[in-house]
């Protein structure tokens, strides 16, 4: 009985010891927001990831965070040394995670040249704040035109095809439209603004949304409106849905999340964003929402941290979250697999990112959003004009932006 | 009363409480003061050293900076080391073991990462036209030493950092003061407080002359201390600016005049934002005037503090002199047992509710933003500023061609807003309940808890459910709304863009929300309302509509008036239904206080900002409070 007892404790003091040593081993620990086949790809890397540092006993905790908790919840714990060692975010945040200082790691030092350049065009500068990189660009969202197969054979090339065709295609007293996208909200504005040469900020952060450009770019869009009438009135997420899937919209501006809503009855087809002629041959440019690892400022593991990012970046991870977890990776070497450029849709948004452009990662761009949005519902309503909106809109944001920039 | 037993009772002692509060708390404010001094000092030295050094390196030729650096460590024997460090190489270095220039190492990655910091701050600076970010670090974790890391420019370009490692010297001045620190006077304070509840003083509120001359005496000894300890003060601040001077003499003596001159202020002795503080002048002259200019701005918030701690004792000598302290001690003495009951509770109502609420206060009172949260508080004090924009923008409309053109970002736009949405929701929550509950409370009612039921459902269910189904509700297209008025022939209603019209339908939704709960409480008042009365009434002869106006309405006060006190204070604040449901819709027109006050904290990262809004609201509601108390005062006699 007794040596009974000796040798459970025994066994259980030993199990501890292993407990112990085991908790010893680098333990990393990463956020993610991911839900369904994102997730699942995701740990799938992790997986992959552990059993490649088996020999050196990695292991690498992940945590799904509610998306919209998320980013509270990193500026509240970060800063105080607390949190994961890596976070998966998108780039709009970055530039006021930098600006209040203490959250995410510069990894200049750690990036080379190698893996630098596995990234598509673009990836590395939505990363990039004020002349230093602060993330590994995993994946990336952007617009592009997805038709109706039913109703157009071949997709335009120039907004003078696009507008010759959806002339044909609308017929406003059945409700049948030749183009609908949601072109009172600034984002999905942003492709004709970027292809007039419209900015939001300049190179050295000054905000420069009441130009030419942007006006020229706001007028094309009133064009299309109300000259060509060839878009529906008081357009919102749910109507350009609803208008495709019942057929009645034959062309969309409308990005990777939108392909879920199609209605399996639509046979769809993607394309190029249009080349605007009115604009001097210029394509049209879509915003990219980025997403990137982040090393946290706190880890206390940041090279080993940076490796996991650099990792989730690679070629070998990229595969599997473009082909199971549907996501757009980064890394061009994919998309010379040909499980990856034959997936239609995988390979459209592939082509659409050689005419976009990263959305600013600035802090200020969350001031932008509101006054813009309101200025364009102004401009479609026909209670402002273009110049008069956009100046007004302008002065909110520069006024909020001199209250965060005060000098000291 | 003789002059010895006056002596002997708590008018002296509430003399000795408050001149020992007052002068230990200003004993801590020197002695905190003194620190600062001493580090600001070591710093600005520091400073002169790595700026007038980083001036040399920029005129240096790139062979020649190994020389100008250990020219420099050879000056003085409290140059520890210096290093330049440009891009991922090291340029120089006075360790020889370092073989500059070469390749960064990876434990060097500090460093690099500073010399970017410092890169991107100087081009913000530059490229926003506005100085906000600070160019010179300082390394703080470094014991015996201080680390200064400067910008170095090559041709007026940032071309990498110096970071400078010098010696601490000990120092002379550091000798404990009279009074001690922070651990002696908190237990002297907590020990003379409870002394001066046991003792016993008249409490009326004359001010006879015993008390005359205790006001006196306290003012004179504490304002003698401060006066005596601040001139000691002014003296070692300006023989900390001698010691700058000197030192950029001896920089001057060995690498010349600054480019700027001798009679200009010099480029070396500057803030953290590398502006001259012109103090000191190229040629090493202290500049007086400015020197007490400066410093009359430096002490500014530190003076106050000095006078915040003579109110603070004068507060405790009147407590003492017209006897609340005595009333103090007898009270926690009678009535032991229920403060020792209501302790834990207390701990954390501490922890959970004073702590923010008071953070949130403070907050108010400085120009936080998102920009600049890690900047320490004193430099981000701001005093009133917030309130005084909040509550003196009186830009409430202007004339345009067609006529008034409202400023809906104004604050009392948005304070008429919220009132009007909170007395049109009460009004219509009390009525509906009401009619509701006159019908409910009919005797002879068939399937009366069915009804019961499905009235109270929309209370039920969670709010933010609610919301966002009436928010669909009212969509211009797929909206049902929409949908039946155009059923019945009528145009459809773009809801969200009319400030009438969104007004309308975030009422609505809390109409829905908020009838149940009148409903169920006017319902428990009319049960209890005893039938006799209306039978009495009835043989009077009274009608249907005297009946109600004269017996069920007065009966139904004493229930009615708390429960529209409180249903205020929840619509005032009802955050839910506007963010949720019309989201201030148009362009912020339908905003209440609360949520613009999360929208200038979350879109525009006015973090103070909008704490000074929640401070104003929560005055609003604090006057609200009292009115509504002495009201509700006045009923209870009823």
């Amino acid at each position: 009985m007794k040596s009974l007892v000796t040798g459970l404790l025994t066994s259980l003091a030993l199990s501890m010891g292993m407990l112990s040593t085991a908790a010893q081993a680098e333990q990393l620990n990463v956020w993610h927001a991911y839900r369904g086949g994102e997730k699942a790809a995701f740990e799938k890397v992790v997986k992959m990831y552990e059993a490649k540092q088996a020999g050196k006993g990695v292991t690498v905790n992940t945590l799904a965070i509610p998306y919209d908790a998320y980013a509270d919840k990193i500026s509240a714990a970060v800063p105080r040394g607390k949190g994961p060692d890596v976070f998966i975010y998108a780039q709009d945040r970055l530039g006021g995670w930098v600006e209040s200082g203490k959250t995410v790691e510069p990894i200049d030092f750690f990036i080379d040249k190698p893996t630098r350049e596995q990234f598509r065009p673009g990836m590395v500068e939505a990363m990039t704040y004020k002349g230093s990189v602060f993330g590994l660009p995993i994946n990336y969202k952007s617009t592009t035109l997805i038709y109706n197969k039913a109703l157009v054979k071949a997709p335009p090339k120039t907004t003078t095809e696009l507008v010759k065709l959806a002339k044909q295609l609308t017929q406003k007293d059945s409700g049948r439209y030749g183009l609908a996208y949601w072109y009172t909200n600034f984002y999905f504005h942003s492709a004709l603004m970027n292809a007039f040469g419209g900015k939001v900020f300049d190179a050295s952060g000054k905000m420069v949304l009441n130009s030419k450009e942007s006006i020229a770019a706001i007028n094309q869009m009133i064009k299309w409106y109300k000259k060509d009438g060839i878009m529906p009135p008081e357009p919102s997420e749910a109507l350009v849905a609803s208008l495709f899937n019942e057929g009645k919209a034959a062309m969309v501006f409308n990005g990777p999340w939108f392909i879920g809503e199609i209605s399996p009855k639509i046979d769809f087809g993607l394309a190029m964003l249009p080349i605007v002629d009115e604009a001097g041959k210029k394509p049209m440019r879509p915003w990219l929402t980025i997403e990137g690892a982040y090393v946290s400022a706190a880890s206390k593991q940041k090279e080993l941290a940076y490796d996991f990012a650099k990792f989730l970046a690679s070629e070998e991870a990229g595969l599997v979250l473009a082909l199971e977890g549907r996501q757009l990776h980064t890394n061009k070497r994919i998309y010379t697999d040909k499980r990856v450029i034959g997936d239609r849709i995988l390979k459209a948004f592939h082509d659409q990112l050689s005419n976009a452009e990263p959305m600013p990662n600035r802090a200020e761009m969350t001031m932008v959003w509101s006054p813009a949005t309101t200025a364009m519902n102004k401009i479609t309503k026909g209670s402002s004009t273009p110049e008069a909106a956009i100046k007004e809109a302008s002065a909110t944001i520069q006024d909020s932006i001199n209250a965060l920039r005060k000098a000291r | 009363m003789s002059p010895f037993r006056w002596l002997a009772s708590s008018y002296v002692l509430g003399l000795g409480v408050a001149v020992g509060i007052t002068l230990a708390l200003s004993a801590w404010l020197f002695e905190g003061a003194e620190r600062d001094q001493r580090v600001q000092y070591e710093r600005r030295l520091a400073q002169v050293e790595a700026n007038s050094l980083a001036g040399a390196l920029a005129s240096a030729a790139p062979e020649r900076i190994a020389g100008v650096l250990q020219a420099w460590q050879a000056r003085h024997p409290a140059h520890e080391s210096a290093i330049l460090v440009g891009g991922m190489e090291l340029l120089g270095s006075t360790k020889p073991e370092d073989a500059a220039p070469r390749r960064l190492g990876r434990e060097e990655k500090p460093i690099f990462d500073l010399a970017n910091l410092l890169r991107a701050a100087r081009e913000t600076n530059i490229g926003e036209g506005v100085v906000r970010k600070k160019l010179v670090n300082f390394d703080g974790s470094v014991k015996g030493a201080y680390v200064v890391t400067v910008p170095y420019l090559a041709n007026n370009e940032f071309a990498g950092v110096l970071q400078v490692r010098i010696r601490q010297v000990a120092d002379k001045r550091s000798a404990p003061s009279s009074l001690g620190g922070v651990p002696l006077w908190l237990p002297a304070l907590l020990v003379a407080v409870a002394l001066g509840a046991l003792f016993r003083a008249r409490s009326d509120l004359r001010l006879d002359l015993p008390r005359l001359l205790l006001f006196a005496a306290f003012l004179a000894l504490t304002l003698a201390y401060q006066y005596q300890r601040m001139a000691a003060y002014d003296a070692s601040d300006l023989d900390g600016a001698r010691q700058v001077a000197n030192a950029v003499r001896e920089a001057v003596l060995s690498y010349g005049l600054p480019p700027e001159g001798a009679a200009a202020p010099s480029p070396w002795d500057t803030d953290t934002y590398l502006r001259p503080l012109g103090v000191v002048l190229g040629d090493g002259t202290l500049n007086e005037s400015a020197h007490g200019a400066l410093f009359a701005e430096k002490t500014r918030f530190f003076e106050r503090s000095l006078w915040a701690a003579e109110v603070l004792g004068l507060v405790m000598l009147l407590a003492f002199l017209f006897g609340y302290m005595r009333r103090l001690g007898a009270t926690l003495r009678e009535h032991a047992d229920a403060y020792a009951y209501v302790t834990p509770a207390m701990l954390g109502m501490l922890v959970l509710v004073f702590f923010p609420f008071l953070y949130g206060i403070t907050l108010a009172f400085t120009d936080t933003t998102l920009f600049n949260e890690s900047l320490p508080f004193a430099e981000r004090w701001i005093g009133w500023d917030n309130f005084v924009t909040i509550l003196g923008d009186f830009n409430l409309y202007e004339r345009g061609p067609e006529g008034l053109i409202w400023n809906y970002q104004n604050f009392y736009w948005t304070l008429m807003v919220t009132i009007v949405w909170t007395l049109t929701n009460v009004a219509i929550g009390v009525s509906l309940g009401f009619i509701l509950a006159l019908i409910l409370n009919t005797e002879d009612l068939k399937g009366k808890a069915i009804y019961r039921v499905i009235l109270i459902l929309p209370w039920a269910i969670p709010n933010y459910i609610t919301a966002l189904v009436w928010r669909g509700m009212f969509h211009p297209q797929f909206g049902v709304i929409n949908q039946v008025l155009q059923m019945f022939g009528m145009a459809p209603v773009a809801w969200f863009d009319g400030v009438v019209s969104s007004f309308l339908t975030g009422l609505t939704t809390n109409g829905w929300l908020s009838f149940p709960f009148m409903m169920v409480v006017i319902l428990g008042a009319l049960q209890s309302i005893p039938k006799d009365m209306y039978e009495a009434a009835e043989v009077e002869g009274a009608t249907r509509w005297q009946r109600l106006r004269h017996i069920t309405l007065p009966l139904l006060r004493p229930t009615l008036i708390p429960a529209i006190v409180l249903s205020v204070v929840w619509t005032f604040n009802m955050f839910n239904i506007i963010f949720l449901v019309s989201g201030g819709e148009p362009a912020g027109a339908n905003e209440i206080l609360i949520t613009k006050a999360y929208k200038i904290a979350f879109e525009n990262y006015q973090y103070a900002y909008a704490a000074a809004y929640s401070t104003v609201i929560f005055v609003i509601l604090l006057v609200y409070g009292v009115f509504q108390t002495r009201v509700t005062k006045a009923t209870e006699s009823f």
